[in-house]
């Protein structure tokens, strides 16, 4: 009996209390880390693909000024202009205004000198 | 027993002592004194340094009109020792990349790493492409960042603007001149991937942010350029020349509000131009000015004051024997007034003028006019022309020198030369460059105008302006010059063409016209330079093909910049081809 009582060994609760908490801070320090390491590369992939989609949107919109800039350039204007999507209306003889009267019927191809003082130089 | 059991303790103790120093000391030899050695090792494995590309400047016009810009674009390269099917693989990059199928069968064989397929691919192939290949689970494809340089007006400005390389490195005109504003700085950013090759994003190290190329505004007025173009082109349809050129500047600033060369060149499809049209003629071609070099001859006559614009010199009625060569003049002139020498383009009045100055006051006057020098224009490959000393002059060069024979000049040297007299004369150094800017608007440089020298006073600038005026009417060799509403100054040239194999072509000629307006505040100079019109010789002077390109390119070029009209139109003068008779055409 008095062998079996001396065998018999009492836990301790506060150190084991002690201990658990300390391996359960250490366990959840741990975690914490893997789940923040891991949040961290998520994170970086999340960020490089904002950047990947920032790169295409700045490559489309680079393209799309590219097609603005051709669809708006002089020469596709002209072209335009030819194949009759743009009409030119010529100015109206009330909107020039004349220093001198015109002194008499001009040809065709004549040349037609106008004054607009309102227009910026 | 119970020694031994503490000595064999005590042993294993050792022992484990010992291995963990020796562990520890391979560490803090590993950790600290190889640190340096195994972390490079370790970084070149898995550290890489990614480039970061900036972007090209665009080039805009006066008002901002965009003349070159980047549309993004990809570069696919093979590394043949990753390429796991050849035969899967060789079929859908021909589909793709538009290439005959042997051509990138035979790339690949040649089983380097880095094999480039093509460049400038469009960004929607690109992106089809790499779904197809990941699709098809081949390997071996990869892609880099890459940009195509666009000019959205084809052929318009094609010398002016130049082009860039396969490096996007500028090697004509402004691209070229332009070159250190133009390209951007690169940045980078060190890398680590996984085995994957994938990045690791939290692993980035030193970073530079790239610097985008600078934006280049020209002074190029891409209006008035449009109607000098279809001047041109409509010259070009009508007399079929060797080669025409047209600069239109403002004489004030020296500002060149466009420049036109014929012929010319598609921007987009550089490749396939020849290097006869890739050349800026305006800047590049040497010739002999003509009739049009005798402004130089009156102005450093009037200016040295050895005449006034009414003194009379006898123009021998045609034919003047000096040096034992005849000079002769289109048409036989008696005395005639130094104003009328430049009305009738009178080559005897030239040269006795120039005689009247000597050799040495007449080539000081010269190369105050700025030939035989670059202009500075920032455009590279200008050349200065040719201008001799009077020390290699022959006997009859100072009589031939004043008629614009014996001198090889840019059409840019002409022009800014009749800019200084329509500037009274000031030499301005001529501009092709307005500004340089951030893409945010920030100003870098901006260009302001430059006065070189006074070459003449004020005083000669308007006696040779007054008679310039008289040019351009019916007295003179130009009146299909003449804008209604507009006094326009200005002087024709026709020259012989000169043969390379030495003397003159027979039947061949450089005609040209260079004027301003509006005489009293010169808004517009021009040079209008057709070279071998195909036209009847009655009719292939400068007063009869360059003039009335001129008043058509000045009378649009008004309308454009609201001039207002200072003269009472008294009658109407037909803007199409003016044809004059051959006694007042020089």
């Amino acid at each position: 009996m008095q062998r079996q009582r001396k065998q018999f060994n009492a836990i301790n609760a506060a150190s084991l209390a002690r201990w658990i908490v300390l391996t359960a801070f250490l366990a959840g320090t741990g975690l914490m880390y893997v789940y923040c390491s891991v949040q961290l590369y998520h994170l970086g992939d999340r960020k490089k693909a904002l950047e990947t989609e920032i790169v295409n949107m700045r490559a489309q919109n680079e393209v799309a000024n590219g097609q603005i800039a051709a669809l708006t350039s002089r020469s596709a204007l002209q072209r335009r202009l030819k194949e009759g999507y743009l009409k030119m209306i010529p100015i109206a003889e009330q909107s020039i205004v004349r220093l001198n009267a015109p002194t008499g019927t001009l040809g065709e191809d004549a040349v037609q000198p106008v004054s607009n003082q309102r227009a910026g130089r | 027993m119970k020694w031994n059991s503490r000595i064999r303790c005590a042993l294993v103790c050792l022992a484990f002592t010992l291995l963990f120093s020796v562990f520890s000391f391979r560490l803090v030899h590993l950790q600290m004194i190889k640190h340096d050695e195994y972390a490079g090792l370790a970084a070149e494995k898995h550290v890489y340094k990614q480039t970061i590309h900036a972007d090209r400047g665009t080039i805009l016009d006066a008002n901002n009109e965009v003349l070159a810009h980047n549309v993004p674009g990809e570069i696919v390269i093979a590394d043949a020792t990753h390429v796991n099917n050849k035969e899967a693989l060789v079929p859908l990059l021909a589909e793709h990349l538009q290439l005959p199928a042997a051509e990138i069968a035979e790339k690949l064989s040649a089983g380097r790493r880095y094999i480039v397929l093509k460049r400038e691919v469009p960004q929607p192939a690109a992106v089809e492409l790499r779904q197809r290949l990941r699709e098809a689970s081949l390997r071996g494809i990869y892609f880099e960042r890459d940009s195509t340089r666009i000019y959205p007006n084809g052929s318009m400005l094609c010398h002016v603007l130049g082009f860039t390389d396969f490096d996007h490195k500028g090697i004509q005109g402004v691209e070229a001149s332009m070159e250190e504003y133009l390209h951007g700085q690169d940045g980078y950013r060190y890398i680590e991937h996984n085995r994957a090759g994938q990045e690791i994003v939290t692993y980035r190290g030193q970073e530079r942010a790239p610097r985008d190329g600078y934006r280049v505004q020209l002074t190029i007025d891409l209006n008035l350029q449009h109607i000098v173009e279809n001047e041109i082109d409509a010259a070009v349809r009508e007399y079929r020349p060797e080669k025409a050129t047209i600069i239109l500047m403002r004489p004030a600033t020296g500002e060149i509000l466009a420049m036109a060369n014929r012929p010319h060149f598609d921007l987009n499809q550089r490749t396939q131009a020849k290097p006869e049209q890739m050349k800026n003629r305006a800047i590049i071609d040497m010739m002999e000015p003509g009739s049009t070099f005798k402004i130089v001859t009156a102005a450093a006559a009037l200016n040295e004051k050895k005449v006034r614009p009414d003194t009379t010199i006898f123009c021998e009625n045609g034919v003047w024997n000096y040096g034992g060569r005849a000079l002769h003049d289109h048409h036989g002139y008696g005395a005639m007034s130094v104003q009328d020498i430049l009305i009738k383009s009178s080559n005897i009045g030239a040269a006795k003028l120039a005689i009247s100055l000597g050799e040495q006051k007449f080539y000081e006057y010269i190369r105050r006019f700025g030939f035989g020098e670059r202009t500075g224009v920032e455009l590279p490959g200008e050349i200065p022309g040719l201008i001799r000393s009077p020390q290699s002059w022959s006997k009859i060069s100072i009589t031939r020198i004043p008629m614009g024979h014996e001198v090889g000049v840019t059409p840019l040297q002409m022009t800014v030369a009749m800019a200084a007299i329509a500037n009274g004369g000031k030499l301005i150094t001529p501009r092709i460059v307005k500004s340089v800017t951030t893409a945010d608007g920030e100003m870098i440089s901006e260009f302001s105008p430059s006065v070189l020298r006074q070459v003449v006073s004020e005083q000669t600038a308007a006696q040779v302006s007054a008679a310039l005026r008289d040019v351009v009417s019916e007295r003179g060799t130009a009146k299909g010059a003449a804008v209604l509403g507009f006094s326009v100054c200005g002087k024709t040239g026709t020259a012989q063409k000169v043969d390379p194999k030495g003397g003159y072509t027979q039947g061949k000629y450089v005609v040209s016209f260079s004027g301003y307006m509006p005489a009293e505040q010169p808004e517009i100079v021009a040079l209008v330079v057709v070279d071998d019109a195909k036209t009847g010789s009655e009719l292939n002077y400068g007063g009869t093909v360059a003039a009335p390109i001129f008043a058509r390119i000045a009378e649009k070029a008004a309308r454009y910049l609201d001039l207002e009209p200072h003269e009472e139109p008294s009658k109407p003068v037909t803007a199409g081809k003016v044809a004059l008779t051959k006694a007042s055409s020089r």
